[in-house]
């Protein structure tokens, strides 16, 4: 059964892993939105979440996933997600952010993708 | 070079001023957000007039104050445009270097425009604020822009949330109905439930008759407080295997707080506890499917054992007419009966019923067949042959598991026979004189008690004519559709009396046709085992 919402954050190859651990939801969907805000606002604009431990998100939290996803795009930066439950990938498929946002298997395999990115 | 006119200076600004409009569209129809707008504009505005501190404020009604919508400026001591309603545009002051344009809004909300010339700049002239005005227009446009994708995007993710609700009902539906799976049924609808409502938390409650219950919440540590709002909990109950699960979500999300639940949030959790309702019945009848399919494989192997057991037929025996029949009320049953044929000639006539049915009812008469086969093979009293199979009964069966039995040998010649009955029904002897004697022969069932009790023998002498019945209780205790009992009504020993002139084959026959006349359609409800002999 998922846990409370929590998070963790590093920057590797100037990107920013965010790996968040239970329910994405207002609570959870503004805490990445604010960590990425500070570092946003660094010059960052590659992101990766990890949302191995978060097998449930709601629409609330894609709201602030989607977001990060526009205010990556205006700067021309990119946002990747990793280590998806089959659920949580088909919800964020149908919401559509896979349009603008790319996903990968886990962190080290988004990093090469976003190290192969200008 | 040439010194520009003031004429040729004006028409470059209006140049500017128009470039500068189909630009500006360009640029402000990309802002995402009202103050990205403010800032686009601001920027537009400083090209087409230079020199210039460039205001943008916004009001959301006429009743409110200006606020201004650029980040890092300080309103202190800067103009505001005129609270006026009716307010459009104009100079803010007497030497035409600050000038407003103001613009009621699509939704009704106001923006107003300051620019301000900074020192050394000309003062404005009434062009500019006919220019201003368009701009401000413009800005109006821009807005109604923002405003309609900015409801697209709500309209498209909210369109894209329904089919994600959609998805997720059948996903859910597909996965709670899995018969083996990690998480409980209960538990992962209250996940989706949650998620697709977009509840803060959410709980199960398992409640027992007796007051007992499991309460599982979401997120886990999550504990649920009490809701003060009744529209901020939804809930949904159901019954089933004597316990009543209950659903309950508390808090719907949104960016801007707390919100009352829907009738579609309440239906999409109807619709979630219907589905783990419909997979705890499927799973019962699963289970109830997989041990039916257990025992009748059981009972398969258990009549296999019996067939094996049971005489196919029986002996000849010189001088005397002899017929039996077992008729199981499951496939498998618990009563024996055999005519064993000895090497001197003599006959072993057993009865018997075990306390139970199916498997274990069947090894314990294939152990008694087993046992009595092996110790007919040495010669011995029958009460010795009795006390020998009462012990290795005791042995090999369970406290609750014993055999009524009667065993008798039958001497052809001089009609003699020889019983003992551990525990089991007396046999009917039925004299030449219509009267009927009990051979009661008493001991303790076999497996009962293993304190060597003694069995005692009874001995008779069957004349010509004369018969004896041996039977199981399923005859007595036969069930009629009115809940009645056969004995009750056609006591045995009257039916054999009526009966006396029938061969053995015949009489079995009768036997049964009237039981099953008087049963009727109500279900066989024990065993039936007789073996009746005639001396001629």
């Amino acid at each position: 059964m998922e846990q409370q919402f929590t998070l963790t954050s590093e920057v590797r190859n100037d990107c920013l892993i965010i790996t968040t651990t239970g329910y994405v939801n207002n609570v959870g969907g503004e805490k990445i939105a604010q960590e990425f805000s500070r570092h946003f606002e660094g010059g960052t604009k590659k992101v990766i979440v990890n949302l191995a431990q978060s097998k449930v998100v709601n629409s609330i939290g894609m709201s602030f996933l989607i977001d990060i996803v526009d205010q990556l795009n205006d700067v021309g930066g990119k946002m990747v997600f990793t280590d998806l439950d089959s659920a949580v990938d088909k919800m964020l498929s149908i919401m559509g952010l896979f349009q603008f946002a790319g996903k990968a298997k886990n962190v080290d395999d988004a990093l090469a993708s976003l190290a192969s990115e200008k | 070079m040439k010194a520009s006119t003031p004429k040729s200076s004006h028409a470059h600004r209006l140049l500017v001023q128009i470039e500068s409009l189909q630009d500006g569209f360009r640029k402000l129809s990309k802002a995402a957000t009202l103050t990205d707008l403010a800032d686009k504009f601001a920027t537009v505005l400083n090209r087409v007039f230079p020199n210039t501190e460039t205001r943008v404020f916004h009001r959301s009604d006429h009743a409110n104050q200006w606020q201004s919508l650029q980040l890092g400026g300080s309103d202190t001591g800067s103009l505001l445009p005129p609270n006026d309603v009716t307010y459009t545009s104009g100079f803010l002051d007497k030497a035409s270097r600050s000038m407003c344009a103001v613009q009621n809004l699509v939704d009704r909300s106001y923006v107003g425009l300051v620019l301000t010339q900074q020192t050394g700049g000309t003062k404005y002239a009434d062009d500019d604020v006919v220019s201003l005005r368009l701009f401000v227009q413009l800005f109006d446009n821009a807005y109604q822009s923002l405003l309609h994708r900015r409801k697209e995007k709500e309209l498209v993710f909210a369109l894209n949330h329904r089919v994600l609700q959609l998805n997720s009902l059948i996903d859910t539906g597909i996965e709670v109905s899995k018969l083996y799976q990690k998480t409980s049924p209960h538990q992962l609808a209250l996940e989706r439930a949650a998620s697709l409502t977009n509840a803060s938390k959410g709980l199960v409650r398992v409640a027992g008759k007796k007051g007992e219950k499991e309460e599982t919440f979401f997120p886990v540590g999550e504990r649920t407080r009490k809701v003060e709002n009744p529209s901020h909990c939804i809930t949904s109950t159901f019954k089933f295997g004597g316990k009543t699960y209950t659903f309950k979500l508390f808090e719907k999300e949104s960016r801007h707080g707390i919100l009352p639940f829907e009738e579609t949030d309440q239906l999409l959790l109807d619709a979630l506890t219907r589905q783990v309702h419909a997979s705890l019945v499927n799973r019962y009848l699963h289970q109830q499917e997989l041990e039916k399919q257990k025992m009748e494989r059981e009972i398969s192997v258990a009549a296999g054992i019996q067939q094996r057991i049971l005489p196919e037929a029986l002996p000849v025996i010189d001088g005397y007419d002899i017929a039996g029949i077992n008729i199981p009320s499951k496939l498998v049953g618990g009563d024996y009966f055999d005519c064993i044929a000895l090497p001197d000639g003599r006959y072993v006539l057993v009865m018997a019923d075990v306390a139970g049915k199916g498997m274990p009812a069947a090894l314990l008469v294939s152990s008694l067949h087993a046992y009595l086969s092996a110790y007919l093979e040495t010669p011995m009293s029958l009460a010795e042959l009795a006390g020998r199979l009462n012990k290795v009964i005791c042995r090999t069966s369970t406290a609750d598991k014993f055999i009524t039995a009667f065993v008798a040998v039958l001497t052809p010649g001089t009609g003699e026979i020889e019983a003992v009955n551990a525990g089991h029904n007396p046999v009917y002897w039925l004299k030449n004189d219509a009267t009927i004697q009990e051979i009661k022969a008493s001991g303790v069932p076999f497996g009962m008690l293993d304190l060597d009790l003694p069995y005692t023998n009874e001995q008779i002498i069957l004349s010509r004519g004369e018969r004896v019945l041996l039977y199981t209780d399923g005859i007595p205790e036969a069930t009629s559709e009115q809940n009645q009992l056969y004995e009750s009504t056609v006591p045995l020993q009257e039916f054999l009396i009526r009966h006396k002139s029938y061969s053995a084959d015949a009489f079995i026959k009768g036997l049964i046709d009237d039981i099953k006349k008087f049963t009727g359609d109500a279900p066989q409800s024990d065993d039936i085992t007789a073996l009746y002999l005639v001396r001629r």
